[in-house]
């Protein structure tokens, strides 16, 4: 038996047969094309339309930058963190005795003042905190309010902006029979504003203008105090971080004695606690003693070590 | 009788891609659990976002790694700074399927077992998963969960040796989400 195509093939009169199967085939690979394409991103792209259409849904999102410092100071002064609501930090700051007193007091080591810190988040925008330190036994409490929050995303702002508040209270007894011992002549007074932005996760940068107002000072000085202090970190490894902060005081010029407080260290998280190691050249760690206080020269050796260490608790129900 | 043929082919495409029912959710949860002696890490983000396609079984999630809400600030910020890197990754992403797709029947109240594959990217990096979920069905309603952990370092997320004890390699997931109707705005 010869196939059928042959045969109808080998038959010279039939010939728009042929030219029938052609076309046929021509056109079902035609729709068979045609139903690929159209099935296919129904098929094999369908959730990444999803996805596209998932995106268009949740639509652009804010982005806020966080951990812009890893503490809520960055060396003496306050940085742009704080405690968020129902989280306490609870901080020992130290600070040695100056470098350049020799061996005798073990460069400084035997004479170490301390500063107790209480700081508390009422709520995610205010902080409000309490301090004892050994300088001049300060007792001061503060208040820390964020208001604007670096971010990108649907909402793009350039830095984060906070506004600190410090009362201090002097409760060292009073000598000189010439002072008054009047409550308000130990009160002073510290307003800054922290502006900062994270540029990477590297690299952050905190400008604080700075007004302390002292209502007792001695005779030759000012009771009103302006500065404007520039602070930053450089975290070159992760849990590792270069500070450095500096405070620009127009109490400083044209004084011997009263110096702009320059402070470079380390930041060392680990997984509960942030230890901060640094050497600065002002001993008291409250804003109106280091930024208007600073009695250590750098350039003679009057600076001091210091520590601080951070723990944070979380208080409040587990959600 | 050509133009017949194609004409019916791009309509039954048109129409099938018209009528392909998708269920959306802008908040869904995802908890994550890690328990070791040391230390417990718990958080929950409920707002992550998913479409499923019930023509079809395909399954897309989608949320951002700093929505995960930790009970401890501090906690927070090492798994965003120091693990998840979300600054440089921020979105945590699922593209899927339910795989025994046939064996749910989204018009019949019930509880459906199901497989789920697809690709799962985390931290930057994608892995094919493969695990189980129920879908369940109640007065024409979709929601789905399920349960199954995430293997850190198969996402390249380093642990230093000092906080091993403190973090399982293991991080368990749970996850619910309750969908809607989806229509075209």
């Amino acid at each position: 038996m010869v196939p059928k195509t042959i045969r109808n093939i080998m038959n010279p009169i039939d010939l728009n047969w042929l030219k029938k199967v052609r076309m046929k085939k021509i056109e079902s690979r035609f729709i068979l094309a045609l139903l690929m394409i159209t099935m296919l991103p129904w098929g094999v792209f369908a959730q990444d339309d999803l996805m596209d259409i998932l995106g268009e849904e949740v639509g652009q999102e804010i982005e806020y930058t966080a951990a812009t410092f890893k503490s809520s100071h960055i060396i003496n002064g306050h940085s742009i963190e704080q405690m968020k609501k129902q989280q306490l930090d609870f901080r020992i700051n130290h600070r040695f005795g100056q470098l350049n007193s020799g061996a005798y007091e073990l460069w400084g080591l035997d004479n170490a003042v301390i500063n107790f810190c209480l700081d508390y988040g009422i709520t995610d925008w205010m902080m409000v905190g309490l301090r004892r330190g050994t300088y001049q036994k300060t007792y001061d409490g503060s208040l820390k309010f964020k208001i604007l929050r670096q971010s990108k995303g649907k909402r793009v702002m350039p830095v984060s902006l906070s506004y600190y508040v410090d009362m201090s209270i002097n409760t060292l007894k009073i000598t000189d029979s010439n002072i008054e011992d009047v409550f308000s002549n130990r009160v002073a007074y510290a307003h800054q504003l922290l502006i900062a932005r994270k540029f990477n996760d590297k690299i952050s940068l905190q400008i604080s203008p700075t007004f302390i107002h002292r209502n007792l000072v001695d005779a030759n000085q000012e009771n009103d105090v302006y500065a404007i202090g520039i602070g930053g970190r450089y975290k070159f490894i992760r849990r590792v971080a270069f500070t450095f902060e500096y405070f620009y005081s127009s109490n400083t010029s044209g004084n011997d004695e009263l110096y702009n407080s320059l402070s470079v260290g380390f930041d060392v998280e680990t997984g509960g606690h942030v230890f901060q190691l640094f050497v600065t050249n002002s001993k008291p760690m409250i804003e109106k003693g280091f930024i208007a206080e600073t009695s250590g020269n750098w350039a003679d050796g009057g600076i001091y070590f210091g520590f601080n260490i951070s723990r944070v608790f979380a208080l409040g129900k587990t959600k | 009788m050509k133009l017949r043929y194609i004409l019916v082919v791009i309509f039954s495409g048109i129409l099938f891609a018209s009528f392909a029912q998708k269920q959306i959710t802008k908040s869904g949860t995802i908890e994550i659990f890690s328990e070791t002696p040391v230390f417990t890490i718990e958080a929950v983000n409920n707002k992550v976002a998913s479409i499923l396609n019930v023509e079809n079984g395909d399954i897309v999630v989608s949320t951002l790694v700093r929505s995960f809400k930790f009970h401890e600030a501090l906690v927070e910020e090492h798994f965003n700074e120091n693990y998840m890197e979300s600054e440089k990754f921020p979105k945590a992403i699922f593209k899927g399927r339910i795989s025994n797709f046939e064996s749910v029947d989204f018009t019949k109240d019930g509880n459906y077992d199901v497989i789920i594959e697809g690709k799962l990217t985390l931290h930057g990096t994608t892995n094919y998963i493969k695990e189980k979920a129920v879908i369940m069905i109640k007065d024409q309603l979709i929601s789905a969960s399920s349960e199954f952990d995430v293997s850190l370092e198969a996402y390249k997320i380093k642990i230093e040796n000092a906080y091993k004890d403190s973090i399982k390699d293991d991080i368990l997931l749970k996850i619910h989400f309750e969908y809607k109707p989806y229509s075209k705005k």
